[in-house]
């Protein structure tokens, strides 16, 4: 009984929590308070600057930057835009926004930014597209990469530039190199390369550089011969080859391999953008940039964009427009680009975002090669959460050695695609 | 009729009184159970609008293999705690009892736990439990994945859930040693009875109001174990620790099938109304109230 009551009363309290939820206006003082959420604190640092500029000429209007971690924001997103008290505007990702868009929750920003958009990133602007309506005003983009510890990889003598995996074996010159780079075991252990239970940096790639699909259409498609083979070489990499953490550690907690990388204990890490200000700050070391790892089908890493969007629900849609087109403005998203928290969304910005990291000492041109390359598309549809969710459980086990690899993603498939057909 | 105007008018005082607490349970425990026997004839996933769908849900989780694993992992996890944390309370309440030096200071220490907020418990486990960095594989030298082991994850919760009890458990059964009255261990002295006599016979027995309520709270609450699942292990291996109402949560608000999760509740609500039940007819004949 207690439970049923806390079923309810957790879905009231996730929407009407008045500190982090929803919309607010203070009209005693006569300015509107637009809400604006995202998951990133990084970026949010970089917000704040930019809506500070933004007040200067729009001293009526206040944006309030809410961050929601990524762990809890769809739960918390989904809860509050059913209470019918979402913020005003919200970022998302290609995986949650279509179910909004289909129930009239959002506001179309395509019609009156039809002049802005030709400034924006096309291939995110795309993404925010459905039944002929942009929805998204694109804020950032990640494709995939290779970090690498330098003092590490030279005292090992490798060339991370240079690396290629191949299932047969017979091109592979990554996995020596991994094993070179791997020291000791246990709590102590430095691993050569970050193979984890990570779709966007690791498995999703390995299967589009080895030719593999994840889905056909909105459906999963994951029992695919090349699939299999590129995920089989992964978890080999974990389990069998030991260059990379166990999948015990890695699988619920996300930022390990992070962690490890920036302590030095991880030589090669395969990832994005996103982590590009996490090691700056976490490293103790000096490190670079290489492309992403070059399979039998080539270099074919995930492409992800982020929107910010608006709700339809706003009480002020006048002044949530005001703060949507200065989002899509070289102007809204240069606090983004010069302090090097993302690729923005606004091309115009893209120069400042190299800039800043160019003064660091690194070169980011392997991620804008990887964009502009063949890319593999992140999970898409209106369900495909769900599906995710189903299959997560038993792609651990194929992670922890557990499951045999072909079993698991057939498994996988077929959970994942019945939490999708199901309601 | 003076006695029933009198009556009268005391009835409407006792209801003007206990209305701020009827309103209470009114809205925040019954109208919540209706709306989840509504919601449970429902297919609704918080954005889209919400259609009938009559008994769906329940065929849909009684055919669902991963309820049944949950209730059975639920009935595991219940039966590792109980007992458990049912012995050491009354171990530790029975030495509490002595009142040797410092027994108020540990009295307070045994209660700390159960006054911390579970889920920021699970969290500091967690990190305790970290197979590589953990303090726990520090202190013993060896690399036991306590959290993602098959056969160690739920044990590992369990053993969590019954240290944050201990101490809850064990002033009850303080307060129900407190209440056997003094004389018939005085008689029982007398009579030469040993010390474990005295407690089977006479401590044990008269602890069993005590031991009826500790043991129906503890088993509801058992079942309805959800903050340290989800800080520790969210429901995995592969649902190995997926409790009931761990898996609610993810059907509720992960996968968004409000219905289905509704129909879960209602599920968890008739099991607990028929363990209760079996409970009260089995200790009912068994329990003696204080004597005299």
């Amino acid at each position: 009984m207690a439970l049923a009551g806390a079923l309810l009363l957790s879905a009231g309290a996730a929407a009407c929590s008045p500190s982090s939820g929803g919309s607010s206006s203070n009209s005693a003082k006569g300015t509107t308070t637009v809400t604006f959420r995202l998951w990133d604190d990084q970026v949010a640092k970089a917000y704040r600057q930019s809506f500070a500029q933004f007040q200067k000429a729009n001293p009526k209007i206040h944006v309030d930057v809410q961050v929601v971690p990524w762990a809890n924001y769809f739960t918390k997103l989904t809860s509050d835009v059913g209470g019918g008290n979402p913020p005003d505007i919200f970022w998302t990702n290609t995986s949650n926004f279509g179910i909004y868009a289909d129930n009239h929750q959002l506001l179309d920003v395509g019609t009156p930014l039809k002049d802005e958009q030709s400034g924006w990133q096309k291939s995110v602007t795309d993404l925010y597209t459905r039944n002929g309506t942009v929805w998204g005003v694109p804020q950032l983009w990640d494709s995939i990469a290779l970090y690498y510890n330098k003092d590490l990889v030279k005292k090992a003598g490798v060339n991370p530039a240079d690396l290629t995996w191949d299932p047969t074996g017979k091109n592979d010159t990554f996995l020596a190199a991994a094993k070179k780079l791997t020291k000791g075991s246990g709590a102590g252990a430095q691993y050569g390369f970050n193979a984890s239970y990570d779709g966007q940096a690791i498995y999703w790639d390995f299967a589009g550089s080895n030719g593999g699909v994840w889905q056909k259409g909105d459906r999963f498609a994951d029992a695919d011969p090349k699939t299999e083979q590129a995920i089989q070489y992964v978890v080999n990499l974990i389990n069998k080859e030991k260059v990379s953490p166990p999948a015990a550690d890695t699988n619920t907690n996300g930022n390990k391999t992070l962690q490890l990388f920036t302590q030095g204990k991880i030589a090669l890490f395969q990832s994005g953008p996103y982590n590009l200000q996490n090691i700056r700050q976490g490293a103790k070391f000096s490190w670079g940039i290489a492309p992403m790892l070059k399979g039998p089908a080539g270099r074919v890493g995930v492409i992800h964009g982020v929107s910010a969007l608006a709700s339809a629900k706003t009480p002020h849609k006048a002044a949530t427009l005001k703060v949507m087109r200065w989002l899509g403005s070289a102007q809204g998203q240069q606090a983004i680009a010069s302090g090097g928290y993302a690729f923005p969304g606004v091309k115009a910005d893209q120069a400042a975002f190299v800039g800043y990291w160019k003064k660091q000492g690194q070169d980011v041109s392997p991620f804008v090669a990887a964009a502009d390359g063949t890319t593999f598309p992140a999970p898409l549809g209106p369900k495909v959460q769900a599906g995710a969710t189903a299959m997560d459980p038993i792609l651990q086990q194929v992670f922890l050695g557990r499951t045999p690899v072909a079993k698991g993603l057939q498994q996988a498939q077929t959970a994942g695609n019945k939490a999708i057909a199901g309601g | 009729m003076i006695s029933l105007r009198v009556r009268r008018r005391e009835t409407a005082v006792a209801y003007t009184l206990l209305t701020p607490s009827l309103v209470g349970i009114g809205l925040f425990l019954v109208l919540p159970v209706f709306v989840v026997l509504w919601l449970s004839l429902r297919q609704w996933d918080l954005v889209s609008p919400s259609t009938f769908v009559g008994l769906r849900n329940y065929r849909d989780i009684l055919s669902d293999p991963a309820v049944g694993n949950s209730f059975a992992v639920t009935a595991l996890f219940t039966a590792m705690v109980i007992p458990v944390q049912t012995v050491l309370g009354l171990g530790v309440a029975l030495l509490l009892n002595r009142r040797l030096p410092g027994s108020a200071f540990f009295r307070a220490l045994y209660i700390v736990p159960w006054i911390c907020a579970p889920l920021a418990l699970g969290v500091v486990w967690k990190w305790m439990f970290d197979p590589t960095d953990g303090v726990l594989n520090a202190i013993i030298g060896h690399r036991i994945t306590w959290l993602s082991s098959e056969n160690l994850a739920l044990p590992s919760v369990a053993a969590v859930s019954v240290w944050s009890q201990v101490g809850y458990v064990s002033l009850f059964f303080l307060a129900g040693l407190s209440a056997v009255p003094g004389h018939l261990y005085e008689a029982a002295r007398i009579d030469g009875a040993s010390a474990v006599r005295t407690f089977w016979h006479i401590t044990l027995p008269l602890l069993r109001p005590t031991t009826f309520f500790i043991l129906v709270t503890g088993i509801i609450s058992s079942f309805q174990v959800f903050d340290t699942v989800y800080a520790m292990t969210s429901g995995g291996p592969a649902g190995h620790t997926d409790v009931i109402a761990s898996h609610i949560y993810q059907e509720a608000f992960v996968d968004f099938r409000l219905g289905r999760a509704a129909a879960l509740a209602v599920a968890l609500l008739v099991v607990l109304v028929m363990v209760t039940v079996a409970q009260q007819l089995w200790f009912r004949r068994r329990i003696t109230y204080e004597l005299g």
